[in-house]
């Protein structure tokens, strides 16, 4: 053959030819693949709009009341806890009863109010006694019934004790003025959404070239690839730069086939500069992927090893929760996450518009953890095959 | 209760020998199954009796499998009856009533056995399912792993056994409750042929002494002559059925053997008049319709006309020429309907290889402690057809793995298509073609998506690919199917896009691992038609291995590997002579006392007398004198022994038991 009189220029040329025959064969099967297809499509439609439906608020709780004491002030209170916070169910409740519908869970929250309540509050005692309970079995509910609960008593309390000394004026206030920036409305929809976006992505990116990769293996068809010309790195590659152009067309359709039109999601920094470095993120990631592709001898073996991966990623890395809320190390950990930065860069560029100026450091940390996974994968594919 | 009934009546069945039992063990009339629209088998009717080792023929798909399930009582089917030991298996409550009184072993090496489990503890699996009582199983598990040798293996896992041994296992497992009768379902396929000849002999052993009847489906044709009767099956009807001798015979006409100085132009001019010719190593085999032996021999060298015929004589017909002759004769196929092969037209690159296709000079691989290529060297000329035998863990996936640059080797070197393998692995790499034992296209992909694509890796542009393509078509007769999935193809069809795709950038070196395993002899001849082609017309050297020592035969040099170990390094014919000079030659006798004669014969010194289908054989150094001796001894007539021509299979077989001879003697002596 003519192997080595060519120029640089025709090997170059030869390279990127069999780069893209091994990427483009990617697309027909995977069409092929009907559950894998239909997989594919759910989570970028579907997926997101139940996603963005879902939210963290406290909706229509439900309450049950003990009013034992029927004044004014206490008919106040009942009255505060409403829609859409909170759903009252029943006022005059015996205690013993109430308490059942909270055993049951009928009720979140059982509220007593003693016979002497709005007495010691107009007496101004210091204290005048509410008992609030709650059941706390989703921490998460309960926690927000709690605090949505005491605030409701405490500023009536404050407003009691402002009408009593009226006349002594001049206590000091502070009057918190809110400016709600990014998102004015707090609609959650938008959160929740783009994190959805951000976990089928980083799904997709994970899963998708993994199991291209494992199929060749279990299929026997990596042998033969191993006997070409190819070098292992056009194999692999070529699954992820497939792979990256699905996720990119589903992104794009999430975006603003769905987004857009039904949330109002809005797109403030350059969107070229957001697929590119969605794309990116898609490279980082799937280097997981790929290196645990070089672990698994099947399809069914890849699936274990990953949901062991992709579940903490995508629950720890900052996407519901709070990486501020987490111990350090668990912290620590998941900085060697790409998605971990991803977060920072989709909401930045999405909701607060920002450049690349601002984002640089994590668009580098991220490219830096996906050469390092994608080059331990392609070493030990490199080492297990020999080539 | 009925446990012990079923038991003492088994023995008792046991003492008697088989021909005084004529009554019927299965019957089937009229059977069909269809899967969906597909029709898999229709009208098959066949009766088997007591004792009787049936077989059942044909290659894949021909239905033989969904009738074993029919019969072991596991498928429902549409049409005709199916009965089994008086009992009509029309329904899953009288399918129950036999399954204590049966033993069924599916298709597939192992697949009924639990690889995490030890020997030991799968036979203690299986005889518990089935209640046998612990005291009897104790017995028979000790007399079950001295018969297949797996004594030694008890603690073993399963999954670290090779391919005979499970299937041995698995037998074992199918025995353990001593059933009346056995349905295997191709327990040979896959397996080398060292290890079939031992399953055989154990399977006719307890035919013979213990009076169990066996229903056995096989893809090698040339295991026919190990049943009483067998029906021959293609495309879910029965071509065929008899003893094998008569099914041989009903395919009328003779075989000849033709050795040619232009066996080429040889090939060409008789393939005009004669359906049936293909080349088999320097020899040309053929078939004349309609002849007796001398007749045929007549019509050959006629037919050859002004071309030298070296040598030339009639050879008996074996049941891969006849089935190929029945399907022509019934119209169901023809050898060249596909493949258009008219000229291959390579264009191949003609740049020198200096003679030498493949060279490995002491290569060795081990894996670990274990090694798996011990310092084989051996030089295969340019343009040659090679093949590398050996039983299964032999080393031969592993020489070819490190002669394609698949694995490094561990130590030795070699040269491929005039490269180094140290020094030069990229430059093979555009050299070779390379066809792995697994199937190695995109079954989801369309044929040409495929071809395009292995086009795309070798770096052909867009119009050569599709010349490429153009040809691979025409080659491989897929013209009409190009944009179909590779999945919905036949397996033959496959096989041959397989070798077009191996073939995409003109190869000067092709290697195939086991390229033909499980396509219908039809297909396999189409297949090795085109490998000749490429080797005698286009000069590219071959290194094939298979299974199938038939196949053996149309190589022009093979050598045979051993334990990692290359222990014979020679042509076909050579090799046959050679173990013709050391043992002798087999004779091959009928003797109405089979046990008697078997004892008779290893008491007077004979060599390894065995059972072969009804037959017995035995080697004899001199065989002119051993015939009268043996009819003597005996008291059969002249006629009755017959003097075989050793084929590929006896010298595989005998080389690789020579070499394992210490275990091998046992087993003898354990079976006698």
């Amino acid at each position: 053959m003519t192997g080595v009189e060519q120029s640089i220029g025709e090997r170059v040329a030869l390279w990127l030819r069999q780069l893209g025959v091994m990427t483009l064969k990617e697309f027909p099967q995977l069409v092929r693949d009907r559950p894998v297809f239909a997989y594919i499509v759910f989570i970028f439609t579907l997926d997101i709009i139940i996603a963005a439906g879902q939210s963290v608020e406290l909706n229509n709780a439900k309450v049950v009341i003990n009013d034992a004491d029927q004044s004014m002030a206490s008919r106040e209170l009942t009255y505060r806890f409403r829609a859409p916070y909170f759903d009252v169910a029943e006022t005059n409740l015996h205690p013993d009863i109430a308490l059942s519908w909270l055993d049951r869970g009928q009720a979140t929250l059982l509220i007593d109010i003693p016979p002497n309540f709005s007495e010691s509050l107009y007496r101004g005692d210091e204290v005048a006694t509410v008992q609030m309970l709650v059941d706390t079995s989703n921490a998460n509910i309960g926690f927000l019934a709690a605090s949505y609960g005491s605030r409701i008593a405490a500023e009536l309390g404050t407003q009691f004790t402002a009408q009593r000394t009226a006349s002594v004026t001049a206590l000091p206030r502070i009057d918190n003025q809110r400016r709600v920036r990014f998102n004015a409305d707090i609609n959650e929809s938008w959160f929740s959404s783009i994190s959805e976006l951000l976990a089928v992505i980083t799904v997709a990116c994970i899963f998708l070239p993994a199991v291209a990769m494992v199929r060749e293996k279990e299929r026997g068809t990596v042998e033969q690839l191993l006997v070409s010309p190819l070098s292992p790195f056009q194999v692999m590659f070529a699954k992820v730069l497939a792979m990256m152009t699905v996720m990119l067309i589903g992104t794009a359709f999430s975006l603003f086939v769905i987004m857009q039109p039904l949330f109002d999601v809005p797109a403030r920094g350059s969107l070229a500069l957001f697929f590119a470095l969605t794309a990116l993120y898609a490279f980082a990631t799937a280097g997981i992927g790929m290196l645990a592709a070089t672990f698994a001898r099947n399809t069914a073996q890849l699936g274990m090893l990953l949901m062991l991966i992709v579940f903490p990623i995508i629950l720890l890395s900052g996407l519901w929760v709070q990486l501020e809320s987490m111990p350090t190390w668990l912290r620590q950990v998941m900085n060697l996450t790409p998605l971990r930065y991803f977060i920072d860069i989709a909401y930045g560029i999405l909701l607060r518009g920002v450049d690349i100026a601002i984002i640089w450091d994590s668009v580098l940390k991220m490219t830096a953890i996906g050469i390092v996974l994608f080059g331990v994968a392609l070493w030990r594919f490199r080492r297990q095959f020999g080539g | 209760m009925g446990e012990t009934a079923l038991v003492s009546e088994f023995r008792l069945a046991g003492k008697q020998p088989p021909h005084f039992t004529n009554q019927s063990i299965i019957k089937v009339e009229a059977f069909g199954k269809s899967y969906r629209k597909t029709v898999a088998v229709s009208d098959v009717n066949l009766e088997v009796r007591r004792g009787q080792l049936y077989g059942l023929l044909g290659p894949d798909g021909a239905g033989k499998s969904s009738l074993m399930k029919a019969v072991a009582g596991v498928m429902s089917f549409e049409a005709g009856n199916v009965g089994v030991f008086d009992v009509r298996l029309d329904s899953e409550a009288a399918s129950e009533t036999i399954k204590d009184r049966i033993g069924f072993m599916p298709q597939g090496l192992g697949l009924n056995l639990y690889p995490e489990l030890s020997v030991e503890e799968n036979i203690d699996f299986f005889a518990r399912l089935r209640l046998v009582p612990e005291h009897e199983l104790f017995e028979r598990k000790q007399q079950l792993l001295a018969m297949t040798r797996l004594a030694p293996f008890r603690n073993r896992l399963m999954k670290k056994l090779s391919g005979g041994m499970k299937q041995k296992l698995g037998l074992i497992c199918t025995l353990i409750h001593e059933p009346e009768l056995l349905i295997l379902d191709e327990p040979t396929t896959g397996v080398d042929p060292v290890s079939r000849r031992d399953f055989w002999i154990i399977l006719s052993n307890l035919v013979r002494e213990r009076g169990i009847t066996a229903l056995v489906t096989t893809a090698y044709m040339d295991e026919a002559s190990r049943f009483h009767r067998i029906s021959l099956m293609y495309e879910g009807k029965v071509l065929a059925e008899g003893e094998p001798e008569r099914v041989c015979e009903m395919a009328e006409g003779s075989v000849v053997m033709l050795k040619s100085a232009s066996q080429t132009q040889a090939i060409e001019v008789l393939r005009q008049v004669f359906p049936q010719v293909q080349p088999e190593g320097n020899w040309i085999r053929l078939f004349v319709d309609g002849a007796k032996a001398e007749e045929a021999v007549l019509q050959t060298r006629d037919a050859m006309g002004e071309l030298t015929v070296n040598r030339v004589h009639a050879e008996e017909t074996e049941l891969e020429d006849a089935f190929t002759a029945l399907l022509r004769h019934k119209g169901l196929t023809s050898l060249d309907e596909e493949t258009t092969l008219g000229s291959v037209n390579m264009e191949t690159n003609t740049e020198s290889l200096n003679g030498i296709g493949i060279e490995a000079l002491e290569l060795t691989k081990n894996f670990g402690e274990f090694t798996a290529v011990d310092r084989v060297s051996f030089k295969v000329a340019e343009g040659e057809i090679f093949g590398l035998l050996g039983a299964n863990g032999a080393g031969k996936t592993t020489v070819i793995k490190v002669l394609t640059g698949i694995m490094p080797a561990s130590r030795g070197s070699g040269n491929v298509a005039g490269a180094n393998l140290t020094h030069l692995g990229r430059a093979i790499k555009q050299r070779i073609g390379y066809m792995s034992q697994q199937f190695s296209l995109y079954t989801d992909l369309t044929v040409v998506e495929n071809i395009l694509l292995y086009a795309g890796i070798y770096g052909l542009r867009p119009v050569e690919a599709r010349a490429r393509c153009d040809w691979i078509c025409t080659m491989a007769g897929l013209h009409s199917h190009i944009n179909e999935r590779t999945s919905r193809l036949p397996v033959g069809m496959r096989q041959r896009l397989a070798l077009g795709c191996a073939l995409v950038h003109r190869p000067r070196v092709l290697f195939l691992d086991e390229p033909t395993s499980g396509i219908d002899p039809i297909g396999r001849q189409r297949f090795w038609k085109i490998l000749f082609q490429l080797s005698r017309e286009e000069g590219v050297t071959v290194l094939v291995t298979t299974h199938y020592m038939s196949e053996a035969e149309h190589c022009d040099h093979l050598v045979l590997m051993h334990a990692g170990r290359l222990v014979a390094d020679a042509s076909p014919e050579v090799l046959k002579q050679e173990v013709e000079t050391e043992v002798g030659r087999i004779l091959e006798l009928d003797s109405p006392h089979a046990k008697h004669a078997l004892e008779h014969l290893a008491a007077n010194g004979f060599n390894n007398p065995v059972m072969f289908g009804k037959h017995i054989h035995v080697w004899s150094k001199y065989p002119e004198s051993d015939v009268v001796r043996i009819s003597d001894l005996l008291g059969l007539e002249h006629a009755a022994i017959r003097v075989r021509d050793l084929s590929m299979d006896d010298v595989f077989v005998h080389r690789i038991r020579s070499l394992e001879r210490p275990v091998s003697t046992v087993t003898e002596e354990l079976m006698s």
